[in-house]
């Protein structure tokens, strides 16, 4: 039964990275939606082939079993479809002012994201143009031109170039910073290039993750409780026993990720997942795409070493990992261990997410 | 029928502030402002193909309404004006009044009528995500700084920052944001209250606002010259600034108080 829900959105995700409308079915016409999971764009079957009728679909969001399953919109509620039409290959859609609605950025490009793919998923429809109450919308959607109508590879491009490592911190190598570090390698909180003596975010996210393990309140520093932890700790054990090989769980309740080799924790990683409403989808997974840069089409952000287990949920490389949830879904991971993470986890790597552990 | 005159006359004095008639307007009963979108914070919206502006919102969105209502004029609408310095030129104009954060020069002065200022501008400070945030100008000095090219910003660098290296210069806010954004630059040096728009927008996307430079900027409402609007109009933004409107529509728009800010020069 898993197999073949995996195998249903691996086939979503092939069409969405073909970028190509959905083939005409035999039976009853079908067309797609857009909704998001994790830091892209998911298609969704619906009843239909027009282009009115798609957008309506759109707009009247996920079902309640695609939302258990964490698919969200950024449609605001009650947004109206004024008029649609044709020509040529642009669709024009023009839509009532609370499309436009709220303050944030990320939920207003999202959301163009949304109609865009949406609408050029309909035979025929090649860019769309679009209007607020009859408008060309200015500045109403932060960094997002919509003076001309938008290809679904318009919107689909990186708009800024992909970041560059920022640098490691230097200064003296210091011993007792070693023996800490050390420590924390030896349990598998540090990979092991992180062992140099000099302090550094690399040590604080090691030292995070283990009291994130212990559930202690985890703020990176190493005080008199944690020094008495980390000195009687023993290497973390899986959740759960499980077949050989490598495999990974996602710790949500802990925020941290485990990356097992036979049942041996190899690597215990600090994380931060989704964040309220837009929480990471539990279940067991396999990863079926990797991108050493991804592109989040609809938040407009560099995801570099991105592994995606289901539908646009990944853990990626990200500069900022909050002790807490802050995601739009995926799997921030600090860029000390995302790297390797992404070496660790080939297609079919199984992915287990726990909502408690 | 003696009870309607009282009712009348306290009408009269509930719509407008100074008990007086509404002052005449291109279109009667209608104050039309001229815009000239986009501006992060201060003014969008959508466009028809008249020029008429629908869904507008924004601080001088909501700025221009208060003022309308303080003149006793009831309904409000916009129109964009794309050519920036068309607001600015002589002769007749197709609205009433005008905002698009217009600094008030003595050469702007001879041009159009300039309202007292609804909003002073400081050069402010927003810094990319994880860098140490700079308290004092010599701080900010050894960071590597951006800025809008052709700005009032790029004198106030060279002349007081002084940054031990060149400032980078863009031609759009647009790419500087995005250099700031993936490090390319660790700070960014412009009108304070559009990085606080900006930042507000997208609060993931960057470091804290840092602070401010003095600058003593100021920004004020067109209207044609000699106008019979200057005089009820210039009354009415000194009453909205001294009575909160301006600071509260800051709050909203900006989400920042900018007097709260640290100066760091």
């Amino acid at each position: 039964m898993r197999a073949a829900i995996l195998a249903a959105m691996a086939l979503c995700m092939a069409a969405l990275l073909s970028a190509a409308a959905p083939a005409a079915g035999s039976g009853a016409a079908t067309t797609h939606v857009y909704f998001l999971q994790g830091e892209q764009l998911v298609p969704v079957s619906r009843p239909g082939s027009t282009l009115r009728a798609t957008l309506t679909s759109l707009l009247a969001g996920p079902s309640k079993a695609e939302a258990a399953k964490q698919f969200r919109t950024l449609v605001p509620a009650g947004t109206r479809l004024r008029s649609v039409r044709v020509a040529d290959g642009v669709a024009t859609v023009d839509l009532g002012e609370g499309f436009a609605a709220g303050k944030n950025a990320d939920s207003l490009s999202a959301r163009i994201a949304q109609l865009v793919f949406t609408a050029t998923a309909v035979r025929g429809v090649k860019s769309v143009r679009v209007l607020i109450a009859g408008g060309v919308p200015l500045g109403l959607f932060p960094g997002i031109a919509l003076s001309r109508p938008i290809t679904r590879k318009q919107a689909s491009q990186p708009v800024v170039p992909p970041p560059k490592p920022a640098p490691d911190p230097s200064g003296p190598a210091r011993p007792d910073v070693r023996a800490l570090q050390q420590r924390l390698a030896d349990l598998g909180y540090l990979a092991a290039d992180g062992v140099d003596g000099v302090a550094g975010d690399q040590t604080r996210y090691a030292v995070i993750a283990f009291q994130k393990w212990q559930r202690t309140p985890a703020d990176g520093v190493v005080g008199p409780q944690t020094r008495a932890a980390l000195d009687q700790a023993v290497r973390p054990t899986p959740i759960r026993t499980g077949p050989g090989g490598h495999r990974v769980e996602v710790l949500l309740d802990r925020q941290l990720t485990l990356a097992i080799d036979d049942n041996v924790v190899v690597r215990v990683m600090h994380m931060s997942s989704g964040k309220p409403g837009f929480a990471t989808p539990t279940g067991s997974y396999a990863v079926f795409r990797k991108e050493a840069r991804s592109w989040s089409v609809p938040y407009k952000v560099w995801l570099p070493w991105a592994t995606y287990f289901v539908g646009g949920v990944a853990f990626h490389e990200y500069p900022d990992v909050p002790i807490g949830p802050a995601s739009h879904g995926c799997v921030r991971t600090p860029r000390y261990d995302a790297r390797w993470l992404y070496d660790f986890t080939p297609i079919g790597t199984p992915v287990v997410v726990y909502g408690r552990s | 029928m003696r009870i309607v005159a009282p009712i009348a006359l306290a009408l009269a004095l509930v719509a407008g502030a100074s008990g007086a008639e509404p002052p005449q307007t291109l279109v009667p009963g209608v104050l039309t402002v001229g815009l000239s979108l986009p501006s992060p914070g201060f003014q969008a919206g959508a466009v028809l193909p008249n020029k008429r502006v629908v869904a507008a919102r924004g601080l001088e969105i909501d700025l221009a309404r208060s003022l309308a209502a303080r003149l006793g004029i009831r309904r409000v609408t916009f129109v964009n004006e794309p050519s920036f310095s068309r607001l600015l030129a002589r002769g007749d104009k197709p609205w009433d009044i005008a905002l698009a954060e217009v600094t008030i020069t003595p050469s702007r002065r001879g041009r159009v009528d300039l309202s007292a200022p609804y909003l002073r501008a400081d050069q402010g400070v927003l810094v990319r995500k994880t860098v140490a945030v700079p308290r004092t100008l010599a701080a900010l000095a050894r960071l590597r700084i951006c800025v809008q090219r052709g700005t009032t910003s790029v004198e106030v660098v060279r002349e007081r920052v002084r940054p031990s290296r060149p400032p980078f210069l863009f031609a759009g806010v647009e790419l500087l944001f995005d250099a700031l954004r993936v490090g390319r630059c660790d700070a960014v040096v412009l009108d304070a209250p559009i990085l606080a728009a900006e930042r507000a927008f997208a609060p993931d996307r960057y470091g804290p606002l840092a602070g401010v430079l003095r600058t003593n900027e100021r920004y004020g409402i067109v209207i044609g010259k000699g106008s019979a609007l200057t005089a009820p109009v210039d009354v009415a933004v000194q009453a909205l600034v001294g009575n909160g409107t301006v600071s509260r529509l800051q709050r909203r728009w900006l989400l920042t108080d900018l007097r709260r800010l640290p100066v760091l020069g």
